[in-house]
């Protein structure tokens, strides 16, 4: 029986390899990040997220023929629920990422020209609807309610005196 | 620095004439309101012949032609003209266009033209803030008005006023309707009905007595629904402190784009579908859950569209109907709900 010898010379790399990496990468030696780099990555984060925001409340004229835009249905990013994604789509007949729901969105109630489903601007749209629903449980594949699972407690960036009726005293 | 126009009893019986007419030339039937106030001595709640009268509200009208909301806005008037019996009049609760653009106006009245009876209009957000209602006011007069009919009486408020946001900070027109345009758009503050219509309330409503039917119209809530959204009014309170002498009061509201119900005090207030898109729920708990109506179907564009009706009986009990144009109506609202 001809010797393995590919099998034979891994055998001896492998364990060398590892050592080498549990040895010498100074990720080990501390936390994965400083605070100041998860600050700056949460900036970076919210800067596609503003974009996303925009590109929502109708910043780019190809996304529509109609005038519509996706906060005319989806205020606060309200019932497009990113945590149930992805999910069987009725409409569409089969199981998709909410990139897909996105553009479907985009083609049909808007008329308008799809977004390129791994471009910026489609990354930044994820991210606004992601972000809006931040702490959400993921439950892929349920079938929502249309109510915005989230109350947006800041942001109102006004001075608001209740009048003790209803549910923001 | 409200956009009100202050305006005495007597102006305001003018004005309403002039609404009237303006009702008159949109409608082909029009009642002009002044008329309408002669009734008043009749108002009571022993005198209410019974009636129906319907609502149609937020057609967000966009400028291009043939758009979809044109067709499902006169679909809802098709609708409001197959009831049997005919409503006496129809009540728009606002955001007839959806830039605040003349053109937008002119095709809603052209759309609403082929209602045979009175239309009265208040105004929502959209209509408004383009040119601070100056467009609204040439086709529709004065947005604050009171009339009586066969036993009740009927009053409409402009809900949707804001303080200057756009002044300091240098806007143009455009710029501000845009940022009354956003429903969740922070800069613009609460909206509310603001001191000089609250003073002409108190007045309207001073000689009623307290057994007097009372339907109140506004674009915005008179309570705080989700204030993030301006389903509210600022000063709702104080709207809903001059009406607490009345025995009961309905209010019906636009704005909202989806049933929803709720009762404080004497005050029962309703919400009204629009003819273009239903908004979602906000993640509060509804003081009446049965009203909440199912999630629409996002592939068919009427669905969670619609208009209402409201029939009185001669006790000023009231049962409201929903017109949606989708099977969208939990069983609760199915066949009318009394309010």
């Amino acid at each position: 029986m001809k010797p393995n010898i590919k099998n034979a010379v891994m055998g001896l790399v492998t364990p060398v390899a590892l050592f080498g990496l549990l040895a010498f990468n100074p990720a080990q030696a501390r936390e994965p990040f400083t605070k100041a780099e998860l600050a700056d990555q949460e900036q970076e984060l919210l800067v596609v997220v503003d974009h996303g925001r925009d590109l929502w409340h109708g910043s780019k004229p190809s996304m529509t023929t109609n005038g519509l835009a996706c906060g005319n249905c989806h205020p606060d990013a309200a019932g497009s629920n990113p945590q149930t994604f992805p999910k069987f789509q009725a409409d569409l007949g089969r199981v998709i990422p909410i990139r897909d729901m996105i553009n479907w969105c985009i083609q049909v109630p808007q008329g308008g020209q799809p977004l390129d489903v791994n471009g910026e601007d489609m990354v930044a749209m994820e991210a606004y609807a992601t972000y809006m629903y931040r702490g959400e449980k993921i439950q892929p594949g349920l079938a929502t309610k249309q109510t915005a699972p989230v109350v947006v407690k800041s942001g109102r960036g006004y001075p608001w005196k209740g009048s003790g009726v209803g549910y923001d005293k | 620095m409200t956009d009100f126009d202050k305006i005495s009893r007597r102006d305001f019986l003018t004005i309403s004439g002039k609404a009237g007419l303006a009702t008159l030339m949109a409608s082909a039937v029009g009642v002009n309101f002044g008329m309408v106030h002669v009734a008043e001595a009749a108002v009571g709640k022993g005198n209410v012949t019974p009636f129906r009268f319907a609502i149609l509200t937020d057609a967000h009208l966009f400028s291009m032609p043939d758009h979809k909301f044109d067709a499902q806005m006169a679909d809802a008037v098709d609708k409001v003209m197959s009831m049997k019996p005919l409503p006496d009049f129809v009540v728009y609760c606002g955001d007839i266009a959806q830039n605040g653009k003349d053109d937008q106006l002119r095709k809603g009245m052209k759309i609403l033209s082929k209602l045979t009876m009175p239309v009265h209009y208040i105004p929502g957000e959209h209509d408004w803030y383009l040119d601070m209602g100056a467009a609204w006011r040439g086709h529709f007069g004065s947005p604050t008005w009171s009339f009586d009919h066969k036993g009740v009486h009927f009053i409409g408020m402009n809900s949707i006023l804001v303080r200057d946001f756009w002044t300091a900070a240098g806007m143009s027109a455009e710029e501000r309707m845009g940022v009354m345009e956003m429903l969740e758009s922070p800069i613009a503050g609460p909206w509310g009905v603001r001191e000089e219509q609250l003073d002409w309330l108190k007045k309207d409503v001073k000689k009623l007595a307290p057994d007097t039917p009372v339907v109140v119209f506004t674009h915005s809530p008179l309570w705080d629904y989700y204030p993030r959204w301006n389903f509210q009014t600022e000063d709702a309170p104080e709207i809903r402190q001059i009406l607490s002498k009345f025995e009961r009061v309905m209010a019906f509201h636009g704005h909202v784009h989806q049933t929803v119900y709720n009762k404080i005090g004497n005050l029962s207030s309703v919400g009204t579908l629009s003819t273009s898109w239903p908004w979602p729920y906000p993640d509060v708990k509804l003081p009446y859950p049965d009203m909440q109506m199912y999630r629409s179907d996002p592939a068919i564009f009427t669905d969670g569209d619609g208009a209402q009706h409201i029939d009185l009986e001669s006790n000023f009990s009231g049962v409201m109907q929903y017109d949606p144009f989708g099977d969208m109506l939990t069983p609760a609202m199915k066949n009318g709900f009394k309010i």
